[in-house]
């Protein structure tokens, strides 16, 4: 192991980097820092619009990196494989050596961060690294001294919905030396981004369960110094609930954070099964780029028509930002919605996330609290990889789409928001009993029954590739 | 809890092939067996066989041991079966799920190399778990045929 300014990372890595002053003064020195973006969005009131990118050869990406930038995007991506997320570098290598194709990523700690350089100044926007690394120590080492100054990622929300068994104790600890040094380059003048994935494992989050992991991860990122926080919650798919969410993250933050931590909500356009037909993938990206305006979000990251198939190709991805950012736009300015539900909707999430959050809060050790509130089912989210969440957490769309707790588990709820749960849970008269994998199913394939009931057709047959099936 | 048999607790072990990490089917399988009374030892996603076969021997009561593949690489994450079996462990019925080979069709083939390696049961599809496992319960509850 080696110390960069309190991050361990492995000797090997640490050896390729460059003097950490040649870093710090290389990042200084990037024009438009994605701090400066966010800013430039919150003050327009109007959300940039970020696609996800990443493919495993150096040239490839700098070519897509530069065709994605001619769909106007406010940030791009650097979307990392999945052998890196897992600090498995030497498959990566071989696998760049051998078949490049072969990575849905771009293996940055293996291209190292002369090839990072040359991708942060092959654009004009700023780049972030998007992972899910449970210990994304390295690669943040690689990811500065290439000059990327957005960095996604937490010790809750990258390791319980991605491994199954890394101890919370260590994913937390790890991101705590990730934001420290965030910290320190703060001191120096120098603002990284540091988002945190509310989007979890992206089926049926309730908001309050997305937004209690990131007011978790905000705390213990701003005790360690960080300056910019990007909160992601991912579109539920009911707008009034959607919109109440992205609100509740400034008010949310104004209760939790320090005022001189800048927070901006992020809107994750929907990453749940998503629309087959490019019709109606389409309008939903659309929507995205408008809820997260009307929510008062800084940023969008886009989905793609191509969504429901893998991963998309450029023209798609590029169409996306488009699309999205037609959702932003002035022509739907005029899009009113009823003020009084969305005001009901925010007061609730807040209840049910200080619910959550201020029991573990009052904890003076936050990470031991996390941890032991986790293996309670104190906090918990739905349908995790991790053995060290219960997962006993049950969600349901109620009849407009928004996503309550079926069955809260051993969360600490209060009555008042147990019976409102329930309440807007409750079948209409003579509905026809269905079975809870029946039900589910159905609030997970949402958006798929609201498509089939048009006349759209997809263009792709059924036996060719098809969604993932639950 | 059920009761049909007299018995407090039925009994099943539950996870996800080796190589997979499929975490939602799971869990809303094991919401399934729950909501009709069984106690699911969840193994959760990207277990070893030998894992399944270590709960059986935590769990000796367990009535089968599910198995779910949904990435295609189910006769990979299951060939050392025969072995195991061999050995005296995972002596249970094993019913596999989900989507069982590379491609969108699965053939008669790709499921008779499947039972040839010891799956005793197949499912294309989760809705049939639970009548499958009471027709399994029942079976091995009929008292042995007398001859004589």
């Amino acid at each position: 192991m080696a110390d960069l300014h309190g991050l361990e990372i492995s000797a090997r890595t640490a050896a390729a980097l460059p003097d950490w002053d040649d870093t710090v003064a290389y990042l200084a020195s990037r024009p438009l820092p994605a701090v400066e973006v966010l800013r430039a969005a919150d003050a327009a009131a109007r959300p940039v619009v970020q696609p996800r990118c990443g493919v495993g050869g150096h040239g490839e990406m700098l070519g897509l990196l530069r065709e994605l930038e001619s769909a106007g995007p406010g940030i791009l991506s650097v979307t990392i494989d999945s052998h890196t997320r897992l600090l498995r570098f030497d498959t990566a290598s071989a696998l760049l050596r051998r078949r490049p194709a072969d990575l849905n990523g771009y293996p940055l700690v293996t291209h190292g961060w002369q090839r990072g350089r040359e991708l942060t100044e092959a654009v004009a926007v700023p780049l972030e690294v998007r992972h899910g690394s449970p210990d994304g120590r390295d690669l943040f080492a690689v990811a500065l001294a290439a000059g990327i100054t957005s960095y996604e990622g937490g010790g809750i929300g990258y390791n319980l919905p991605y491994s199954k068994d890394v101890p919370l104790a260590h994913s937390l600890r790890a991101w705590q030396q990730v934001d420290a040094l965030c910290g320190t380059l703060a001191a120096s003048g120098v603002v990284v981004d540091r988002e945190l994935f509310g989007t979890l494992t992206a089926v049926l989050v309730p908001p309050s369960t997305s937004l209690a992991v990131a007011v978790l991860e905000a705390v213990a990122a701003a005790r360690e110094g960080v300056r910019c926080l990007s909160v992601a919650y991912p579109q539920g798919g009911e707008p009034h609930q959607d919109i109440a969410a992205l609100r509740a993250v400034r008010s949310l933050a104004a209760r939790y954070l320090d005022p001189a931590v800048e927070v901006f909500p992020v809107l994750h356009e929907f990453m749940g099964v998503f629309p087959r037909t490019p019709e109606y993938a389409g309008l939903l990206i659309l929507q995205g780029g408008l809820l997260a305006r009307l929510g008062g979000a800084a940023k969008v990251v886009s989905k793609t028509v191509q969504e429901a198939y893998g991963i998309p190709d450029a023209a798609a991805n590029a169409a996306g930002v488009r699309t999205a950012a037609l959702g932003t736009s002035d022509l739907l300015d005029f899009v009113r919605y009823d003020e009084s539900r969305v005001a009901e909707e925010q007061h609730w999430i807040e209840r049910e996330v200080a619910e959550l959050v201020d029991p573990v809060l009052a904890d003076g050790d936050l990470f031991a609290a996390v941890e032991t509130a986790f293996a309670e089912g104190r906090l918990d989210i739905p349908f995790s990889a991790s053995v060290h969440a219960r997962s006993r957490v049950v969600p349901r769309r109620d009849r407009d789409g928004a996503i309550r707790y079926a069955d809260s588990g051993s969360l600490p709820f209060s009555r008042a928001v147990l019976r409102r749960n329930a309440a807007l849970l409750r079948d209409p008269e003579g509905a026809r009993p269905r079975s809870l994998i029946d039900a589910a199913t159905a609030d997970i394939h949402y958006f798929l029954d609201k498509e089939s009931r048009l006349p759209l057709r997809a263009p792709y047959g059924a036996n060719s590739d098809t969604p993932p099936r639950y | 809890m059920d009761t049909l048999h007299g018995r407090s607790e039925r009994l099943v072990i539950l996870g996800v092939a080796e190589s997979d990490a499929h975490a939602v089917a799971n869990h809303l399988i094991a919401m399934q067996l729950r909501e009709h009374g069984f106690t699911v030892v969840n193994l959760g996603v990207c277990t070893p066989l030998a894992d399944f076969a270590d709960a059986l021997d935590r769990h000796p009561r367990a009535e089968a041991v599910l198995i779910g593949s949904l990435n295609g690489h189910a006769h990979q994450d299951l060939r050392a079966l025969p072995e195991l079996r061999a050995a005296g462990r995972l002596r249970r019925p094993v019913v596999l799920g989900g989507n069982l080979s590379v491609g969108s069709r699965t053939t008669d083939a790709d499921l008779q190399r499947l039972r040839d390696l010891g799956v005793d049961h197949i499912l294309p599809d989760a809705g049939g778990l639970v009548l499958l496992l009471d027709m399994l319960d029942a079976a091995a509850r009929e008292p042995e045929p007398q001859h004589g």
